[in-house]
């Protein structure tokens, strides 16, 4: 089993990009005290969506189409956690079937070609921009009022009602922000592919999630942790097919990987401490 | 009787005419649609032994799901402990050409759900990390450990596919009702059984009551004396065993063998069926019944070309617009770490 470094260094790279990306979207919105387990279907919705228009209105089109689908739907799950009350997970879960049964319904109404040549955007630029949000985000909620304001609602609620932060109006704006993070996240899945399938974003949304949780709910720690857990992958692609000790691994063997290190780093790691005062408070 | 909002009727409305709009922009009428649905799951004694087929993995599994969330743990891991109950059964099954198959293969199922529930409980429990993200990682590693003992060592050497051997006659659960097309499988009792005695036990009994208030407030509980790390962990492990078991009895009533790809998504649709069951866990039975005709009525909706995602967006907003009325006000506080 031998190991490519080169290849193994921009597998890494390509494939923790889109979580970096909804780490910080989540980060956004759990900081601001959101449980948003719909990373994963809004990113699948704007998947969709951006998959959708390039092929109608081009690369510029076709983020901007992205974007706002990921904002609307972002809303959505800020209406109904915030406004309904309804506990974020069960409409986390709720928002995640909608954009699984939405998007495989959208897909069957649509020609299945893939997006043509020079109707998407450079990847180089979601690159760019997955590995530049996170430190963009540690110095604006350190050193701005708005971050400061977004980490006390999310720390106490009442506490930041006292002194006069609507923790509703900065959740609404919070999830703005996540949801234009999770657009860019699905834009570049499809940018990747060209292509949308069900389901495409195969759980990214979770580990993303779960490598904020590893990062202690701070910007630059999940960003570390996406790239541990997009090195995993990169690792499991070079192994698959080959020998380990003169037996021959299955392939499913290996991909187990990435989730096996998310598990036991979550077991080893993770500790309550960290976790945001007011996570899931109204 | 609480009060409920103007808006939540809006996001009821909203989400009619999500569905009826959808069923406009598949070119189909919106009224016929529904009526397949009905024929489809209900129009026939065919058409319900096959609702019935599908009924009995999601009550057994919205069993499991309901039993975690009433300790307030989401057991979003079901879906993999169904799996790997399924392919644990099948391999003994296979393995055992008797009766006693049966009843050693369904206790090795539950035996393994269980174990593999008992990281996310464990981590929730000692940890602080949140079972959502545990159980789905689980779930993963579940898919892709069966799919690669089903593709090697577990593989029926004559068959095409990935699949294991099929079991024998023996092992099968019989049918309880069989008359003309009219067929019910024993497992749908045992399901039936399980959402009845669930309910007593929750209700009547000690341990039920602890589970219950660690659910409802876990710090009061723990200041009345309730060890609550152990009744999550214990939840946990039970609530895994009997996703086992669903995986289980779908082998030896329906399937007869594990293959790649066994289960369509059981285990998720069953938290659709635990939530939409309310406050009992008899109201698993209609909840149950109410997802196993949208999924085979659904399949009646591709004879229409509509595309499958609307079964699975209308449950989304079924999900949504029911938790709006039913849990709307109930607000839920403490950080736990999702």
């Amino acid at each position: 089993m031998a190991l490519d470094p080169v290849q193994l260094a921009i597998s890494t790279v390509t494939l923790s990009a889109p979580l970096a990306l909804a780490a910080i979207a989540g980060y956004m919105s759990e900081r601001s005290g959101v449980i948003n387990i719909a990373l994963e279907g809004k990113m699948l919705t704007a998947a969709f969506a951006c998959f959708a228009a390039s092929t109608y209105l081009g690369a510029v089109g076709g983020i901007l189409v992205a974007l706002v689908v990921g904002i609307l739907f972002s809303l959505l799950h800020w209406y109904s956690t915030q406004k309904l009350k309804i506990d974020p997970i069960i409409s986390g879960m709720a928002l995640n079937l909608i954009a699984v049964g939405a998007t495989n319904f959208g897909k069957e109404l649509l020609p299945p070609d893939p997006i043509a040549d020079g109707k998407t955007l450079p990847l180089q630029l979601f690159y760019v921009l997955a590995f530049a949000v996170p430190f963009a985000m540690m110095v604006w909620s350190a050193k701005t009022r708005g971050g400061l304001r977004l980490r006390a609602v999310g720390s106490d609620p009442d506490k930041a009602r006292l002194v006069g932060v609507n923790p509703l109006s900065v959740r609404f704006s919070a999830l703005i922000v996540t949801g234009v993070l999770t657009g860019l996240a699905g834009s570049l899945l499809v940018t990747e592919t060209r292509n949308f399938t069900d389901g495409m974003t195969a759980g990214r949304g979770y580990i993303a999630l779960a490598a904020l949780i590893l990062g202690g709910w701070r910007p630059v720690p999940a960003l570390l942790a996406t790239i541990l857990f997009g090195f995993a992958s990169a690792v499991q692609i070079q192994l698959k097919g080959t020998e380990l000790a003169g037996a021959n691994i299955p392939s499913g063997v290996w991909s187990m990987l990435p989730y096996l290190v998310t598990l036991i780093a979550l077991a080893g790691f993770v500790g309550k401490q960290r976790t945001p005062g007011g996570l899931g408070k109204v | 009787m609480k009060k409920i909002s103007p808006q939540v009727w809006i996001v009821v409305a909203a989400g009619i005419a999500v569905i009826l709009g959808a069923l406009v922009l598949a070119k189909a009428n919106p009224a016929e649609a529904i009526r397949t649905l009905g024929t489809g799951s209900f129009g026939s004694m065919r058409a319900l032994s096959g609702t019935l087929k599908e009924t009995t993995p999601l009550l057994v599994a919205g069993c499991a799901v309901y039993l975690a969330l009433q300790a307030g743990l989401f057991n979003i891991g079901v879906e993999g402990q169904l799996v790997m109950g399924a392919c644990t059964a099948s391999a003994v099954g296979v393995k055992m050409p008797t009766p006693a198959g049966f009843f050693v293969g369904c206790a090795a199922a539950m035996i393994v759900g269980g174990l593999w529930a008992l990281p996310a409980g464990w981590i929730k429990a000692y940890r602080g990390g949140h079972e959502v993200i545990t159980t789905i990682m689980l779930n993963n590693i579940a898919i892709y450990l069966t799919d690669a003992l089903v593709i090697g060592p577990l593989k029926d050497p004559a068959a095409a596919y990935p699949t294991t051997e099929s079991l024998s006659k023996a092992t099968r659960l019989a049918s309880a009702v069989k008359a003309n097309d009219l067929q019910i499988n024993f497992a749908l009792l045992v399901g039936v059984g399980i959402a009845v005695g669930m309910a007593i036990w929750l209700k009547k009994t000690k341990p039920g009551y602890e589970l219950r208030a660690t659910g409802a407030n876990a710090t009061a509980a723990k200041f009345a004396g309730v060890d609550t790390k152990r009744v999550t962990l214990s939840a946990m492990v039970v609530s895994g065993a009997i996703g086992g078991l669903a995986g289980a009895l779908m082998v030896f009533a329906h399937e007869f063998r594990f293959y790649q790809g066994f289960s369509p998504g059981y285990g998720f649709d069953a938290l659709g069926v635990a939530l939409l069951a309310g406050s009992s866990s008899f109201g698993l039975l209609p909840s149950a019944l109410f997802f196993g005709a949208l999924a085979k009525g659904g399949t009646a909706l591709a004879a229409l070309s509509i595309p499958k995602g609307i079964t699975t967006l209308t449950l989304g907003v079924v999900v949504l617009a029911f938790a709006a009325v039913r849990y709307g006000r109930k607000a839920k506080g403490g950080g736990d770490g999702a």
